[in-house]
Order: structure tokens, then sequence, then C-alpha cells
């Protein structure tokens, strides 16, 4: 009788072209891992990275080859369009950025070249499955594949206290953000009994009655957004953002700042526009709270840091407040604009970090706001394009920020939500104090005369390089910007938004 | 009424006498008890079964359990598809295959890196 029963099993069909990308992340992070045991200095150093490079430019080809592609695979559990592309393209490129600025990091000789480059890889292919996802099971596997490799990277300087801190204390507040998720999606699965995305909403319209009426969805989609707002860092349950980016080797919080956040601002977009967007209305409230809480606490919180990378912890808390506007007025607007942002946020967010971790190696002051003191007149390689991405995250006009802040408010307005177009305004300007503060200490002349020496000026010029081009093109897209605008343009409608 | 709970009432009896008899005949007619302490433990090998606080073992033993961990996942997904093959087809058999190959990436990885031998 069972076997009667398992001969109508099917196969899905599985759509291998649009399948690619992930099947391409996950095929380069076994080969690395394995290339990774061969023996010899250069396998370690030139060729394990070498072939995650060429593994990233795989999946980058197969995304564009797949440009759009608007399409449900296997089974429906992932949806190759506009919105999920469009994420590839920045997860690669992040990938391709953390690379380069790993390349002379301790981490990835303590922890292996092979075991971090392919945990950096996993993780990339987590982020890729989870902003396709739209089912719950699928969602949650992304949500793992991307967090667990994290886990270990951020404790991948084995020999420093405080990484290992930041990754027990990442795991610890990463496990009770799952394990929040996990109880929430199976309260959504008993409310509607379904654990794909149009058959929630389907449920939901057909019975007729609304989430607020229904406890047993309104606890389910609750515990369903505490658990996005642990790993999208949004107040307050952003706790662990500063010590987790303090402690975490520098490549891999600049990684984790935008790709995870890009990754977790992904799938609250598809899950709140897709799966429970009838019910707009019930949880805009919700979510309008938290971006307002997220904003003043981000930005009020970064005023007293002394820390680079607290002060911009801290900022990409803020930032995230920005984001999650654009997926309170569920509109496509709304979305192209988060989305707009994000591409935007990822750029500006790099040149920051490209100069963190390029003055980390120069000076022994770390990562303190000392170590950038008179940086304008020393290193001005370096000061102009922190400059510029100082100025950009504050949102000041002619860079890509201010765009991407113009494009909030305005969907934030379209949506009857002015109010929170006013707090985006009102975060920004709090955030000029602490932006501007870095500005100063690099510009400004140094009267207590301790500015440090570049103790080990040896030349990176690979992590200049890089905090150039992201500047740059801050710069760029700040001036025209209709190149993003082409690039996010119908990712609203290819989810079925208005 | 009371008779319906006499089944159970003889199965608790028969309980009590056979337990009771093997107990009771093992003391008398059993060898002396042997004064090493090993045999009054549960397992006679690996950790003590009673530890006090702070006491600190071999992070061999946690690896070695948690690869185990790993293997066995793989034999219990194995099983039942090895049972039902023939009905799930061959995209079952090459779901297995992708997911034994896998298995055996980690495999060479865990062993290449020396995780197999006790230190």
């Amino acid at each position: 009788m069972i076997a009667a029963a398992a001969t109508s099993i099917k196969a899905p069909y599985i759509d291998w072209a649009a399948f690619s990308p992930i099947v391409a992340l996950i095929c380069g992070a076994v080969i690395v891992l394995l290339i990774g045991l061969l023996p010899g200095r250069r396998v370690r150093e030139q060729i394990v990275p070498g072939a995650t490079v060429l593994t990233l430019l795989a999946t980058l080809g197969l995304t564009i080859w797949q440009w759009g592609e608007n399409t449900s695979i296997i089974s429906g559990a992932l949806a190759v369009d506009r919105l999920s592309l469009v994420l590839n393209v920045v997860f690669v490129a992040t990938g391709l950025v953390t690379v380069v600025m790993s390349l002379r990091e301790r981490a990835t000789v303590q922890a292996g070249q092979g075991e971090y480059y392919t945990l950096l890889l996993a993780s990339l292919a987590g982020m890729a499955v989870l902003v396709a996802a739209q089912n719950l099971v699928t969602l949650f596997v992304g949500i793992e594949l991307l967090s667990i490799p994290l886990y270990v990277l951020c404790a991948s300087e084995l020999q420093r206290e405080k990484s290992l801190e930041a990754g027990l204390k990442y795991l610890v507040i990463g496990s009770v953000g799952s394990a929040t998720l996990l109880f929430g999606l199976s309260f959504i699965y008993g409310a509607t009994g379904s654990t794909d995305f149009s058959g929630i909403a389907a449920a939901l319209s057909s019975k007729g009655e609304t989430i607020a009426s229904n406890p047993l969805m309104l606890t389910g989609l609750g515990m369903a957004v505490v658990g996005l707002g642990f790993k999208a860092a949004i107040a307050p349950f952003h706790q662990w953002t500063p010590d987790v980016y303090e402690g975490a080797p520098s490549p891999i919080t600049s990684f984790m700042s935008v790709a995870t956040k890009a990754a977790a601002f992904g799938i609250f977009l598809r899950f709140m526009d897709v799966a429970v967007i009838d019910e707009a209305l019930t949880w805009q409230p919700l979510l309008a709270a938290l971006a307002a809480i997220t904003i003043v606490v981000g930005n009020v919180g970064a005023l007293a840091q002394t820390s680079v990378k607290r002060i911009l912890a801290w900022s990409s808390v803020a930032q995230g407040g920005y984001l999650l506007v654009g997926i309170v007025v569920s509109s496509a607007a709304g979305l192209e604009a988060t989305l707009y942002y994000l591409v935007v946020y990822v750029v500006m967010n790099l040149a920051a970090f490209s100069v963190v971790v390029a003055r980390e190696r120069e000076t022994t002051h770390g990562d303190s706001l000392s170590a950038f003191a008179g940086l304008g007149s020393k290193r001005p390689i370096l000061a102009v394009p922190m400059t510029i991405a100082m100025l950009s995250l504050a949102g000041i006009p002619a860079t890509a920020g201010f765009i991407g802040k113009l494009n909030l408010i305005g969907a934030s307005v379209d949506g009857d939500y002015a109010w929170l177009g006013v707090l985006i305004a009102i975060g920004s300007a709090i955030s000029l104090a602490y932006y501007l503060r870095i500005v100063a200490v690099m510009w400004m002349p140094d009267r207590r005369g301790d500015s440090p020496e570049t103790d080990r000026p040896h030349g990176q010029p690979e992590i200049i390089g890089l905090a150039i081009i992201c500047s740059a093109a801050t710069i760029f897209f700040g001036i025209i910007p209709s190149p993003i605008y082409d690039l996010v343009r119908g990712a609203g409608e290819s989810i079925g938004l208005l | 009424m009371l008779s319906t709970y006499l089944p159970a009432l003889v199965f608790v009896a028969l309980g009590a006498v056979v337990g009771g008899s093997f107990a009771v005949l093992n003391q008398v007619l059993g060898p002396a008890k042997s004064k090493l302490v090993a045999t009054g433990d549960p397992y006679e090998c690996g950790l003590p079964s009673e530890v006090k606080q702070g006491f600190r073992f071999g992070i061999s033993f946690y690896l070695i359990a948690m690869l185990f961990i790993l293997f066995d996942i793989e034999v219990v997904f194995l099983y039942p598809i090895a049972v039902e093959l023939r009905a799930f087809g061959t995209f079952a058999l090459l779901e297995t295959i992708v997911f034994v190959v896998l298995l055996m990436v980690a495999f060479i990885y865990v062993w290449r890196r020396g995780a197999l031998e006790w230190k």
C-alpha cells in the first residue's frame, strides 16, 4: 500500500537555466574547499582566492544570462525575477569586494584560506536562496545557510579574543532570531495551511477574515517579523550589531553590513509584499513603528561612539530604518525605492569599509577614530573616499545616498506615510553629527599632535583601488542615477505589486 | 467490572515475581561482587558517568560526536530511499547521489584536516 502511494510521487521539474546561479555558487564552494586541502603556499594564497573570484564571475555571468526571466522554479520554491536577480548582482559584487579585502587578512591565514572562502561562498549561496524564496521552508533553509557560515566567519580570527566573542554572540543571538522566526513560520502554516507565499495570500483572502481577527496568524506574523528583524538588525532587535561588527574581522564586518542586510531586506520585501500583501493595513503600523524606532535608536546610538566600526554599525542600524520605510508603504514605488537604496548603500558602505580596512593595517590604532586623525594631509588618497562615503551616507546632494533617500521619502509620501519621510530627514540631520565627526577628524589640523604615524606603510594598492572605485561610483550615481533606476525598474511589477 | 482488571493484575504480579526472583537468585547464586570500579559504571569505557562541575574532557570527544551526527543523518536519509527507490525513480537516485557526493566532500575534508585522528 505504501508502494502504491509512492508511485504517485513525481520528480519536480527543475529549470536548470534559472537555477544555475545558485548551483554555480554551491559547486564553487565545494571546489574551493577541496582546493584548499592541497599543499603549498601558492595554492592557499593565490589559487583559492582565484577560484573564489572565478566562481563569483561565473555566478554573475549566469545571473546576467537569466536577466529578464520571471519564473517560479522547483515546484514554486524559488522565484527568479527582477528582485532576486538584482540582489544576486549585489551579492556577487559584495563577494568580489570581500575577496579583495581579505587578500592580506590575518583571519584567512588563521582559519585557513580554503575554509574562509568556502564559508563566504556558502553564505552567498544562502543569500541567493533566501531572496528567491517564496516558500516558508525555502525561506528558513536560506536564512540558515546564510547565517551558519557567518557565525564561523565572525570568529575566524582565531587568536583574537574579540573575534571569538563576536562569533559566539552572533551565534547565540542569531539562533534566538532563527528560533523565533521558525516558531512564527509554523504558526503561519498552521493558520493558513500553506507554506507557499501565494498559497498563504490565497488562504488569507478566501477565508474573508483579517489577520487581526485570527490570533494564530497574528502571532505567527509577529514572530516572523521579530525573527527577520534580528537578521536585518532592526531596533529593538539590533543590540548584537555594534559588538559583532566591532569584533569580527573587518572584511567580514563589511560583508555582513551590506550583503546580509540586502538579503534580509530582500526576503522582508518578498514576504510582506507577496504573502501578506492583502493585509497590509494590519501590519503597516507595526512596521512603521519599527522603522521609526530604528531610525531614532540607530542615529542616537552612533553619537557617542569612538570606534569607527561601531559608528558604522550603528549607522547601518539607522540605514536599516530608512530601508524599512519602503516596505511599510507596500507599493511598487516603495519596493523599488528600498531596492535602489540597498544598491546605493552597498556601494557607499563598501567605500567606507575599504578605508577602515586600509587604516587598520597601516596603524596600530585599529579602527578607533584616532587612526583617522590628520588623514587628510597625510593620505588624501584614503581621506577623500572616506569623506565621500560619509557625505553620501548622510545624504548630502550630488552623492548617491541623496537620491536614494529622496526616493524613499517620495515613496513614503505617496504611501500616506509622510511622517516617516519627515523622520528620515530628521534622522539624516542627526546622523550628520557623527558622519561629519569622522570627516572633521580627518581634515581638521590636529592640535594635540598625537595623530598616528603610518606605522606599516606597506602598499595596499588593491584596497586603495577599491576605496577609489566605490567612492567614484557613489559620486557617479549621485549625478547620473539612471543606471540604477534601470536596474531596479520593474522589480515591483515582477512580484505583482501595483 | 473488577474482573476486567484481572489480566493487568496478573501481569503486575508476574512482573514482580520474575523480576524479584532474578534479583534474589543473582545475589544468592552469582559470583562474589568484583571490587573493580569500572564494573559499577553503566559504561566501562569513555567518560565517567558522574562528573563534578568544572570537569574537563578532551575536545576530541566533541569533535567525533559531531562528525558522527553528520554520517548518522546520512544513513537516516539513505534507508527510506533505498527501500522505496523503485517507486521514486531516477530523480531520487540522482538526488541521493548528489547528497552522498556532498557528504563525501565533507568526509575528505575532515579526513585531510586530521579531525579523525585521536589527540
